[in-house]
């Protein structure tokens, strides 16, 4: 299983971050269903394509840290 | 009640309000494929009415539902109905220990649960195989309610809310008559949750009853949201909470939905920001409406002409007192234990601070009074998470705040671990509720007289020695 980088953190944590006009340092590490949508939108929008991912995969993006390492383990780069 | 529907007394409500139809019309739409017509949804409330009967469930009986949006909920809630019985609706997110509570209070003579769901994170609805089981010591229902829901907690007076089918029958009624509501040969597409009141009655009942057919989306994400808007050419109008709005208004660039003709919110109102990217976006009606677990629907703006007020709905009389929102409201609605805080003297006591305009009768919501916020959609009552914490093991005080989101400052015991803390508040509220940032403190702030300080200027100025 891929583990999160620092660069995908920074990311995951930017992209959830748009939500409620936050900053960074307000984004907690569980991610809450809500959270969870705005993430998967924000993915496709940054990368372009439908995220379509099982259901055992959402499942596991319920963190930062979660959603970090599928990121990596789908091949989603980060970007520099 | 005003003209519009014959209130029916007896069970027969449920057939001719709800399940008269056409046979063929499609009523309900849980998936792209998997569309229920009248016919079905008969079939299948008739089946779960002949279970819940062997089971014991008779006129006058009680059952309470702890079921995630499904077409099991729906055939369950209709059927009890269908039987004259009290429905208990539990929501599917509640930890087993609220559940309890709450089955121990309200005390059922069934529960239907889950025994296998198909579920997953951001399904809008689940595959259910549902289980009777009976309640040791339920009782039949000692109040003429047909529906029985949970405000924002479980504990403390006035959390338990009854709604006879003469209420939800004027509610559908209030619905019929407000303009910029759904049609008959329409579509809903709804994101708002069928266990509460928005979800339930702006969107099931009433739109088994006006015919206009209810679709949930696959999952709710935008891309599934608008996939189900453009499934069907109906007219369609997206109902859900202020974060969709949020979430839709979003996308980039969103496909052509000629059929999609509004939306409409409960809650509170999003920025005006939001709102006009929203109507930018989509050159769509962005509607706000007003409502509580308690009545249901009680002001609307679903043209969005009084923003940020709502115009009261018909039949409802609101009046300010001491800078408080009050609704006139024949009988309390709740059971067991009543604040008389909460109701009074033929009026509701909403705790919504606000004002009615005395010239247009338009209403202004300000705010809670009390310490209810609302995430996503979903009552929660900060003061009852903070007594669960602070009466935990280890827990020498704790304050519980919303900003951005839930927030707990807590003290801990000597040699307690705040690991522990969070796993045993775990099992006693639901993950909604939960703080979602802790603060370990040495001391809470309080007031010259020893209360509690609860502004979060001052909380933040509070040394933490953890913070998650």
């Amino acid at each position: 299983m891929a583990e999160e980088s620092e660069p995908h953190r920074a990311q995951v944590v930017a992209m959830l971050a748009t939500y409620g006009e936050r900053r960074p340092e307000e984004v907690p590490e569980t991610v809450d269903s809500l959270e969870l949508a705005w993430l998967v939108h924000q993915i496709e929008q940054r990368y372009g394509k439908p995220f379509d991912v099982d259901d055992d995969v959402l499942a596991r993006m319920t963190t930062v840290g979660g959603a970090c390492a599928v990121l990596a383990e789908l091949g989603y780069e980060a970007a520099a | 009640m005003a003209a519009g529907i014959q209130i029916p007394t007896d069970p027969g409500w449920v057939d001719e309000v709800l399940l008269a139809g056409p046979a063929g019309q499609v009523c309900l739409v849980l998936a792209e494929h998997d569309a229920v017509d009248r016919a079905g949804l008969r079939a299948l409330v008739a089946e779960r009415q002949a279970a819940l009967a062997a089971a014991g469930l008779a006129g006058g009986g009680s059952v309470a539902l702890c079921l995630p949006p499904s077409l099991a909920f729906i055939a369950n809630l209709l059927a009890a109905w269908r039987l004259g019985a009290r429905a208990v609706l539990l929501d599917h997110r509640l930890t087993a220990f609220e559940v309890d509570q709450a089955l121990e209070r309200l005390a059922p003579q069934l529960v239907v649960s889950a025994a296998h769901a198909s579920g997953g994170a951001l399904r809008a609805f689940q595959d259910v195989r549902e289980q009777i089981t009976a309640h040791p010591g339920g009782r039949p229902a000692d109040t003429p309610h047909a529906l029985i829901q949970l405000s924002s907690g479980s504990t403390g007076p006035s959390k338990a809310i009854g709604r006879c089918a003469s209420d939800l029958i004027a509610e559908i009624d209030r619905y019929l008559k407000i303009d910029g509501v759904p049609r008959g040969g329409e579509r809903i597409v709804s994101m708002a949750s069928m266990v509460h009141v928005l979800g339930l009655v702006g969107g099931l009942l009433y739109g088994l009853h006006a015919g206009v057919q209810l679709v949930l989306p696959e999952r709710m994400t935008a891309e599934a949201i608008l996939a189900a808007v453009a499934a069907g050419p109906e007219p369609t109008t997206l109902l859900g909470v202020p974060f969709h709005i949020e979430l839709l208004a979003a996308v980039a660039d969103p496909p052509p939905l000629p059929q999609l003709t509004g939306m409409t919110t409960g809650g509170e109102l999003v920025r005006a920001q939001v709102h006009d990217a929203f109507v930018d976006r989509y050159g769509i009606r962005l509607g706000n409406m007003y409502g509580m677990t308690e009545l249901g629907v009680i002001g609307t703006d679903l043209f969005g002409l009084h923003r940020p007020a709502v115009a009261p709905a018909p039949g409802m009389t609101l009046r300010e007192q001491d800078g408080e929102l009050h609704i006139a409201m024949e009988h309390s609605p709740y059971v067991g234990l009543v604040d008389p805080a909460r109701w009074s003297d033929g009026w509701l006591h909403t705790k919504d601070a606000g004002s009615v305009d005395p010239d247009t009768g338009l209403v202004r919501i300000r705010g809670r009074r009390d310490s209810q916020v609302s995430i996503g959609g979903l009552k929660v009552d900060l003061s009852e998470v903070e007594h669960t914490l602070a009466g935990l093991p280890g827990v020498d005080g704790a304050v519980v705040v919303f900003g951005k989101a839930v927030e707990a400052y807590v003290v801990l015991a000597a040699g307690a671990g705040l690991d522990r803390i969070q796993e045993l508040l775990c099992e006693r509220v639901a993950a909604y509720k939960r703080p979602r940032a802790w603060h370990v403190v040495d001391k809470l702030p309080r007031t010259a007289t020893g209360k509690l300080v609860r502004d979060q200027g001052v909380l933040a100025t509070v040394p933490s020695n953890e913070r998650i």
